[in-house]
């Protein structure tokens, strides 16, 4: 379906409540509805074969007296995203939930019902995700009287009330803090025996408010540097996603060889991040050995990031018009030499892996999803490939250097977590014929093409980018005071964890780590779980090593 | 296959050997464009605060004493090691040194502070009038005037304003029930 048939097929759906559309790029297109049916136009679009990728809603009082709110679908077969964009006057914000046809979008109407106080009709599970459980109802930090750094006091004894538990489970609380656990977070997992039935998530306890910051305080060029602070893995990836956005939004257009550079810096981000989840997942079900030598082999790629960028990550090197440090021809000769004895290691690890049978005891059958509910729940990356689902942002949607890069996409029909370490593993071969392709192809020129002083303002730009753990959506809308409007962020977990509760559904206790890991978020390897038994009130706390001794004595 | 892994294993793991450095007795070299922690040269800064202006940390503050004494501080508890404030230096006075080491007990070890000794002009003896807000003052220094370096603190104003109404909510907000009595 291209996009002007999606267009007409919405024209003759919904007649009068179309109220126009724009395409403010190739690829991208922007259609306005009428509030009352927008329901309807997801569950249309996502009929259609649309993908559900996130929703971004924003104050526009001070411009038009409303609320706004966008529900972005990506359609990756025929290769274009469409945000239905509508709004509802500041009196009134309300806007049907289309998470019960749709349930990755639930995140997002929670998150603008916290942020900007909009409602949700409908909502199936309209609870706090965002603010604080002691945060005061009624103050929304997203809306534009509220300045960026009002902290109101806080009150002791409020807690978030879990899930009503399936009969006879018990409940184990994973959390706030937890060796598997890449941030504080609170997984209540519900479980009959051993086998888990539910899980209730309470997360963002490390929400900083980054989009209000960015939005208030800081220019066009510094944000990059706040963005790729977001995520410690994938540094580029947010701020590519970032300029990408802004120079799509102002219809800038950068030299092709800063676009190269910032493909060998993504694809660089992979490798390491991979590694560094194949060790970690390794680490997790007691193999230590997988944990030690990826890590090994990943500290290569750490020094040649160090070499190219001037820092250990691949920070600091993207900004609004191209990147800030160009690829010298040693600097390429070096980058080669590495990549050779990068792709033997890895190749010999591919080896001395792929074949054990302790790691297939361990992963094989365990957080099987079946392909359509991955559709159902928009997974996204590995995750996702790992379960049969071909979508890649790389190839689905272009960008930077992309489109004149020649490479594969694994995809593994297993449907469980071997699957997508598989799937990860193939992708580390990948990564590294596409960094020897960018820069065998890649144009001499300059590498930063200058913008003028003032980008116009409201205008919109939304950019995808594969990052390692899936797909990072950022939406700009472009404001008057040099910096962004509104900056929206979805990072690949938002949606991956909201998929959690349905991985872990029949699996045994012992593999939540394992299941949670292998959606990749990083991992802090410091506390306890308690387990509290509903019924009687026992506790008993669970250190560290009897959890870690408790999920290797499966192995 | 199992045991075939198994050697393959103990390849892998022998073929490499001992990868460790005896750090800090061994260290490894740093590459020659590594961004470390940025040094000043006072004797090249002009005191324009292109830096503090462009620091996403905002670790960099700059404050009038008086009229001729222009003071840089550069708090390195914040910094990110981005090196923009080089980069956009526009006399070059800001190296990203080698220097990774960086630990140190007390917050003050981080900071560097310069006094410049600004330029005053013939005609009018003054070198800007800050506080009056012409056109440089809010090209360049937006802000920044009014950092309080005793506290270490940057104040800059925002496009954000709060009603005194909303305000008195906040504090006199209906908060959630405590949970189970």
């Amino acid at each position: 379906m291209s996009t002007n048939r999606i267009i007409s097929s919405l024209r003759a759906e919904f007649g009068e409540a179309v109220r126009g559309s724009s395409s403010p790029a190739a690829g991208r297109l922007l259609v306005d509805l009428d509030r009352s049916r927008l329901r309807e136009a997801a569950r249309f679009l996502i009929n259609r074969g649309g993908r559900y990728q996130v929703g971004v809603g924003a104050d526009e009082r001070d411009r038009t007296q409303t609320f706004g709110l966008i529900h972005f679908f990506a359609f990756d077969r025929e290769r274009f995203s469409i945000g239905l964009r509508t709004a509802a006057p500041a009196s009134d914000p309300t806007f049907d939930s289309i998470t019960p046809d749709i349930p990755s979008a639930g995140w997002t109407e929670r998150e603008f019902r916290d942020l900007l106080g909009m409602r949700f009709p409908g909502h199936p599970k309209p609870k706090k995700l965002i603010t604080a459980d002691d945060w005061p109802d009624g103050i929304y930090p997203l809306r534009k009287d509220v300045p960026y750094n009002l902290v109101p006091p806080s009150t002791a004894d409020v807690a978030y009330q879990l899930d009503e538990a399936p009969p006879g489970t018990t409940i184990v609380p994973v959390g706030p803090f937890h060796a598997t656990l890449h941030e504080p977070a609170h997984f209540a997992v519900y479980v009959d025996g051993e086998t888990i039935k539910h899980c209730d998530y309470r997360g963002f306890m490390a929400h900083r408010g980054i989009e209000k910051l960015c939005q208030t305080q800081v220019s066009y060029n510094e944000v990059p540097f706040i963005a790729e602070r977001i995520c410690g893995i994938c540094g580029s990836v947010h701020s590519v996603a970032y300029c990408q956005a802004v120079e799509m939004a102002a219809g800038l257009s950068i030299s092709r060889r800063a676009e190269f550079i910032r493909v060998v810096c993504l694809e660089l981000e992979r490798l390491h991040s991979h590694l560094l989840l194949i060790g970690v997942a390794g680490h997790l079900i007691g193999f230590d050995t997988v944990f030690m030598h990826a890590w090994r082999i990943r500290e290569q790629v750490m020094w040649l990031s160090e070499k190219m960028t001037g820092n250990r990550k691949t920070y600091g090197m993207v900004v609004i018009g191209g990147v800030r440090r160009d690829i010298t021809p040693e600097m390429k000769d070096e980058i080669f030499a590495v990549l050779k004895n990068l792709e033997a290691e890895i190749a010999s690890f591919h080896k001395a892996v792929a074949g054990d049978s302790s790691i297939h005891g361990r992963t094989k059958g365990v957080g099987k999803v079946p392909t359509e509910e991955v559709v159902l729940w928009s997974l996204l990356g590995p995750v996702a490939r790992g379960r049969g689902v071909d979508i890649d942002a790389r190839r689905d949607f272009p960008y930077a250097a992309y489109d004149e890069i020649a490479f594969d996409v694994p995809v593994t029909t297993d449907g469980d977590v071997w699957g997508t370490i598989v799937v990860r593993l193939l992708e580390l071969f990948e990564s590294i014929k596409i960094i020897r392709q960018a820069l065998d192809k890649m144009p001499s020129g300059p590498v930063l093409t200058e913008y003028g002083e003032a980008l116009p303002a409201f205008r919109t730009g939304w950019s995808i980018v594969e990052a390692p753990r899936g797909e990072s959506f950022h939406y700009v809308l472009t404001g008057e005071e040099n910096r962004p409007e509104r900056w929206r962020v979805r990072a690949p977990t938002y949606t991956n964890l909201q998929g959690i509760p349905r991985m872990l559904r029949d699996n045994q206790f012992a593999d939540f780590p394992i299941i949670l890991g292998s959606i990749d978020p990083c991992f802090s390897c410091t506390d306890r779980v308690a387990v509290v038994d509903r019924r009687s009130g026992r506790k008993r706390v669970w250190t560290k090593s009897e959890m870690d001794r408790l999920s290797r004595s499966r192995s | 296959m199992w045991l075939t892994s198994k050697f393959k294993q103990i390849v892998l793991a022998l073929k490499p050997g001992t990868v460790t450095l005896k750090y800090p007795f061994e260290t490894r070299p740093v590459p020659k464009d590594f961004r470390g922690r940025p040094v000043w040269d006072h004797t090249k800064c002009i005191g324009c605060g292109g830096c503090a202006n462009h620091c996403p940390a905002r670790t960099i503050l700059l404050r009038d004493l008086c009229q001729e004494v222009r003071v840089l501080i550069y708090d390195g508890a914040k910094c990110t090691y981005c090196g923009r404030c080089a980069e956009l230096c526009p006399e070059k006075a800001i190296v990203m040194s080698p220097e990774f080491e960086l630990a140190a007990p007390r917050r003050e070890d981080f900071s560097q502070t310069l006094e410049l000794f600004m330029l005053t002009c013939n005609r009018c003896g003054r070198c800007f009038d800050m506080e009056i807000k012409n056109a440089i003052d809010k090209l360049d220094l937006r802000g920044y005037r009014y950092d309080n370096i005793e506290t270490r603190t940057v104040l800059r104003r925002t496009t954000d304003r709060m009603e005194p109404a909303v305000l008195d909510e906040t504090e006199a907000a209906r908060r959630p029930e405590r949970i189970g009595g």
